[in-house]
């Protein structure tokens, strides 16, 4: 009797085992065949370019002969010896860290403010989160129309506010012009800020704010020793995404100043874009374009670390 | 305790309590009013100059933020019937289904294996699709560019097809994840038991389920690939080949000459259809940029 429930159990053990077995070996390769397409696509468009990249940055590709020989680091060497270049390098940490910081300070506030009862929250919400549902593009054209040297609206209100007698020309000198840029990236980029810290406000369990108030913590400490660290995590994705997107984004400074006055406003992306495709040298356009990289590397390896800790949980 | 809250001065200063209230409730309609401001007037910049005459919009003694003419279509019509606007918009049409299509028939089974199995390399596969999103065209536009003339695709709309899916295929696959764990593994098992293959589970079972999911990323394939730029200006110079953006933000530009109210009208018929969905999915958004570390 107990030989015979024994044997049947082992029968079971294996006739199971077996089939898990054989049920692992399809779901394998039923999982490479369904994800290869994927895979295929980004080696192919991504992977592949990538290395097309590398080789244009110690070439002498040019667009009229892509197809060139090895030279070295030279390419390198002529782009750190590029003025404008090393301006779009300050640029770039100027523009990124600049806007960075705004919208910090103003997407707190303005999270804070989103999560209060009031009348007409929704539609505040929806309003206020007009800059990042519009194309940046269009956004960037809008205000390239608003800071217009003859007909700026901006410079009018201005004018008739008492702030100033003229107004600058904000897109065709230096400062306005770096000035109006951050301007557009902090307006566009606010809401998603914003968004992502009401989201982790909310989180924050409300018994554990009573009772700092209840202890007597002030508004201040109650965001800096309860509310941070427990949303932190989030804020910090929220924060590299955002540092990722705009250290890398062309479009505000290509469509507000081309880079102008005289290359006082490229961006590492934007002085790539007008070596690489307006002038063709795809060399020296891939050697900065590259510039790009470390910074996305290190924002990637943060994410992929955070990202491995949360499917751990 | 219970006293001391009771006992607490609130009714006795009622009046120094209902002042400080009413300063904060100032402060925040004030600080509110501001952002709502700093965010909607460059949109109703763009409707007021849409429908501005040409002598009221130019013209320095006005103020500028009202209508001192009557408002008039002209530039409206200036940019559907001088413009290759229709066309741009055809285009966009073409091209955007087109994305949505490979997004969808790629998308669909990498993000159902990615979400329901576990193989070896998993793991590391959905992430390194995840990551692909954070390569910027900034990075790949010049080799990318080498590859369109590889293909054949010099100057044509659709070597944006081609490209767009780059970004479009990451962030839908993230989602699509997202729904596709929400589908509870217990129906898929009870189908298998019942002799359905792995294939007939995610057709017949999991697919129906998740019609809302494969709908948000057509929608979010189409609007990504609507409003992209750099790529567009990288590969595409001729102006019956643009797409809906770049078409508005370049071609109503003739040398140095802007026309400013037509190409504030296009912005305007851009953006209403974008801005309403990402409102209406604003939440589903964020969690595609984040890759699901907002819950």
């Amino acid at each position: 009797m107990v030989a015979e429930v024994a044997r049947a159990r082992s029968f079971g053990i294996n006739k199971t085992g077996a089939r898990i077995g054989h049920l692992l070996d399809s779901e394998r390769v039923f999982g490479y065949v369904l994800v290869a397409p994927a895979v295929a696509y980004i080696l192919l468009l991504v992977g592949y370019p990538f290395v097309i990249a590398l080789w244009f940055t110690v070439s002498n590709s040019t667009v009229a002969h892509p197809i060139a020989e090895f030279s070295g680091l030279r390419n390198l060497e002529g782009v750190l010896n590029d003025d404008i270049f090393r301006r779009a390098l300050v640029n770039t940490l100027v523009f990124t860290l600049s806007s960075q910081i705004l919208q910090m300070v103003l997407g707190t506030l303005l999270a804070f403010i989103l999560l209060q009862r009031f009348r007409g929250r929704r539609i505040a919400r929806a309003l206020v989160m007009l800059p990042f549902t519009i194309p940046v593009a269009i956004g960037a054209m809008a205000w390239t129309w608003m800071l217009n040297p003859t007909y700026s609206v901006i410079n009018w209100l201005g004018v008739h506010a008492g702030l100033f007698a003229q107004g600058p020309n904000w897109l065709g000198e230096e400062y306005p012009a770096m000035f109006s840029i951050i301007l557009v990236n902090v307006w566009r980029n606010l809401p998603f800020t914003a968004i992502v810290l009401t989201a982790g406000i909310s989180a924050v369990p409300q018994e554990l704010i009573e009772a700092a108030s209840l202890d007597g913590a002030n508004w201040w400490v109650k965001w800096r020793k309860v509310m941070t660290p427990i949303i932190a995590p989030i804020l910090y994705i929220a924060l590299l995404f955002s540092l990722v997107f705009t250290f890398t984004d062309m479009t505000v400074v290509w469509l507000m100043t081309r880079g102008n006055p005289v290359g006082a406003t490229h961006v590492i992306a934007s002085y790539a874009f007008q070596t690489g495709v307006i002038a063709g040298a795809l060399g020296r356009g891939a050697t900065m374009s590259l510039f790009l990289f470390p910074v996305l590397l290190v924002g990637a390896l943060v994410i992929l670390r955070n990202l491995k800790a949360r499917t751990l949980d | 305790m219970a006293a001391a809250v009771i006992a607490h001065p609130r009714v006795a200063h009622s009046r120094a309590y209902r002042l400080r209230k009413l300063r904060g409730s100032i402060l925040f309609w004030f600080a509110l009013g501001l952002f709502i401001i700093f965010a909607t007037f460059p949109v109703y910049w763009m409707f007021v100059t849409t429908f501005k005459e040409v002598n009221d919009l130019y013209n320095l003694q006005n103020n500028p933020l009202l209508f001192h003419l009557p408002p008039t279509l002209d530039q409206v019509n200036y940019l559907f019937q001088k413009t290759n606007f229709t066309t741009w918009v055809a285009n966009t049409g073409e091209v955007g289904l087109a994305v949505v299509l490979i997004t969808v028939v790629v998308c669909v089974p990498a993000a159902y294996v990615l979400a329901r199995s576990r193989f070896p390399g998993s793991g590391s596969l959905g992430i390194g699709i995840f990551l692909t999103y954070l390569v910027p065209p900034t990075l790949l536009f010049l080799p990318l560019s080498q590859l369109v003339v590889g293909f054949g695709l010099v100057n044509s709309k659709w070597s944006l097809a081609l490209v767009y899916p780059t970004f479009t295929i990451p962030f839908c696959t993230w989602l699509l994840m997202g729904f596709f764990k929400s589908v509870p593994r217990e129906i898929t098992e009870a189908a298998r038991v019942d002799g359905c293959s792995r294939l007939g589970a995610m057709f017949r079972i999991v697919l129906p389920l998740s019609v809302p999911g494969v709908l948000t990323i057509c929608i979010f394939a189409f609007t990504l690939a609507m409003q992209e730029y750099v790529y567009a200006l990288t590969f595409v110079s001729s102006s019956d080949e643009k797409m809906i953006t770049l078409g508005v933000v370049t071609d109503l530009i003739r040398g140095d000459v802007f026309f400013w109210g037509s190409l504030m009208a296009g912005a305007l018929i851009v953006s209403i259809p974008v801005a309403i969905v990402y409102n209406l999915f604003m939440d589903t958004f964020v969690r595609g940029i984040t890759g699901g570390a907002l819950k």
